[in-house]
């Protein structure tokens, strides 16, 4: 009669059927809240990591900015000692969310909880406890720091994990390293600021739209219009067989061989780098990096809700940009990728409308270049989608029959 | 004396009715080519959060500090958007949105340059829902040039409340 107790999200896998052919989705993926709840657990808080802003984000000692790994609100802060921490923004004591809104700085004082007057350092070390009479006799602040993730950067990029078992980082992003040094190159990068949007679709469909070089010429017709093409370029997949990261590459037309559809063609030119080639990375799970044009740009995907995502789209320059170059990356980063820009809105548009269909019971389907079963693929296929859910599927404990 | 007092009373009601205008255009995706025409040869469209304004951070949602990005803003809503090029009947995120303004004041400077500033709520209709979505909620900081025959926008920032939006947006706040 003893029944075998696995986690939750092993019965979900069995209830949701993935089909046995790897090209093919499940929609209740996209609509299932017991899924959503699993996710945050099974992807987010597994071993993976978390990308979770850049260094340059929080430049001086005390500042912080605050996300989400998941469903685990975190502060980004850097310490006194200028090391980077992440720390979860929920008191120790009853919980109680520590610091509000995007961004701060507290190096004095630290911080403060509202409901009991608990305080923090910088590094999440319990400092000071009011009235402590009457607490147990072995009661040591010591004992009642915050949780912190595990952290590491590359070149300025900032990780975090809540998973023991995650690899070393370098490990995890493999050969994306090659893409990130690319757009990084030496971190030394300065914070622009950032836009955040809610999309209304799941986060998946967010984040496997990425992987998709299909729906490029398709969707975003302002590239028709302008006719600006990709040329040449390939859809890496590092690492594939355990994370799925994404790597797309390629090259678009040059500003002088465009349509000029615009009055101010600067939108698509390229002028801080030799080429026209770009980067468009996605480090699994919620993290995208890319160097399109002459915008230096970092996403974080923040889950809130079933069919509710939060981007934070984050604009950089580099430290030593030129005043021309930094004003040119800051017209035209939102006006290209930002929630008003040229092609952010089309996505929202059609990822919007995914989700809401996606009640229809049935599979959604990837077929542009999986007769390839491995990557490097073509920059027009969609195939890589498959390696992004193979990675998803793994951590959810999804059967893939054919593997 | 008494003319000045005219005259700035004049001014004002000719800024408040710029602003009536102008909420009156981006009410009516129709009549979104007349928008470009609010504002005057110089003059800067910007919407920007009020984290990056306080923080002094560049990036706005909008930058268009030409009146050439003005006009191209009304190109990539007609012509970028949707349907291969041939959307100016037909695009994604078909809304209808409503300006909801109030109240609005107007204040000099020294060289006689108008401030005007309003709150605003947009709140936009949409096709894919049946809720009416509430699409931003800020104010607006404006300059009105007065130089040539009509008055014009010299400056249009959109401070936006909230940090996060709650939506893409197609036309212009
Ligand atoms: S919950 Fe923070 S001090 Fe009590
Ligand atoms: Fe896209």
């Amino acid at each position: 009669m003893a029944e075998s107790v696995e986690p939750p999200r092993f019965d979900l896998a069995r209830r949701i059927r993935w089909p046995q052919e790897d090209n093919k989705i499940p929609r209740e993926i996209f609509t299932d809240p017991d899924l959503f709840r699993a996710e945050m657990d099974g992807v987010f808080t597994g071993p993976v990591w978390v990308l979770v802003g850049h260094e340059s984000e929080i430049p001086k000692p005390g500042d912080y900015k605050t996300i989400s790994m998941g469903a685990a609100p975190v502060i980004v802060i850097r310490g006194a000692n200028a090391r980077v921490s992440v720390l979860v923004n929920a008191c120790a004591h009853r919980g109680t969310r520590l610091v509000e809104g995007p961004s701060g700085n507290v190096l004095r004082g630290g911080f403060r909880c509202i409901y009991h007057m608990w305080t923090y350092d910088t590094d999440g070390r319990l400092i000071a406890v009011s009235l402590p009479e009457d607490f147990p006799q072995e009661f040591r602040k010591e004992d009642y720091g915050l949780p912190r993730a595990r952290v590491d950067t590359y070149r300025g990029a900032i990780f975090a994990t809540l998973n023991d078992d995650a690899p070393p980082l370098l490990e995890y992003l493999a050969e994306l390293t090659g893409g990130l040094d690319k757009v990084l190159e030496d971190g030394a990068l300065e914070f622009l600021g950032s836009i955040r949007v809610i999309f209304r679709a799941n986060w998946k469909l967010y984040v496997e739209n990425i992987y998709d070089g299909y729906h490029v010429t398709a969707l975003h017709t302002g590239f028709q219009v302008v006719r600006l093409r990709s040329h040449g370029g390939e859809r890496l997949v590092p690492n594939y067989e355990r994370n799925g990261h994404l790597w797309g590459r390629s090259r678009s037309t040059p500003v002088n061989q465009l349509t000029p559809a615009l009055r101010d063609m600067s939108l698509f030119d390229t002028r801080t780098k030799p080429t026209t080639d770009h980067n468009m990375m996605v480090v699994f799970p919620s993290g995208v990096v890319t160097d399109y044009f002459d915008t230096i740009q970092m996403r974080y995907v923040i889950p809130l809700e079933l069919d509710r995502t939060q981007i934070e789209f984050a604009f950089f320059g580099r430290q030593h940009d030129p005043e021309e170059a930094r004003l040119h990356r800051v017209r035209q980063g939102p006006e290209v990728l930002g929630p008003a820009g040229a092609i952010t809105l089309e996505d929202a548009a059609a990822l919007e409308r995914v989700q809401l269909s996606a009640t229809a019971r049935g599979e959604n389907v990837v077929l542009k270049g999986t007769p390839k079963r491995f990557p490097p693929y073509r920059h027009v296929d969609e195939a890589p989608i498959r390696h992004f859910y193979q990675a998803y599927r793994r951590l959810m404990g999804f059967h893939s029959d054919d593997h | 004396m008494l003319t000045s007092l005219v005259d700035a009373q004049g001014r004002k009601q000719a800024a408040l009715e710029l602003l009536v205008r102008y909420i009156r255009i981006v009410d009516d995706p129709r009549r979104l080519a007349e928008w470009p025409d609010l504002f005057g040869d110089s003059a800067e469209y910007v919407v920007i959060t009020r984290e990056n304004h306080e923080r002094g951070l560049p990036i706005a949602v909008i930058r268009d500090d030409t009146k050439d990005r003005i006009i191209d803003r009304v190109t990539i809503i007609k012509n970028f958007w949707g349907a291969g090029g041939r959307a100016e009947d037909h695009h994604y995120n078909e809304s209808w949105p409503r300006h909801i303004v109030g109240p609005a004041w107007v204040e000099f400077t020294e060289s006689g340059e108008a401030r005007l500033g309003a709150n605003f709520a947009v709140y936009a209709t949409v096709q894919v829902d049946p809720e009416p979505r509430l699409l931003a909620l800020g104010e607006y900081q404006d300059v009105v040039d007065f130089s040539g025959e009509i008055p014009k926008f010299k400056s249009k920032k959109v401070i936006l409340d909230t940090s996060v939006l709650q939506d893409v947006f197609v036309y212009p706040l």
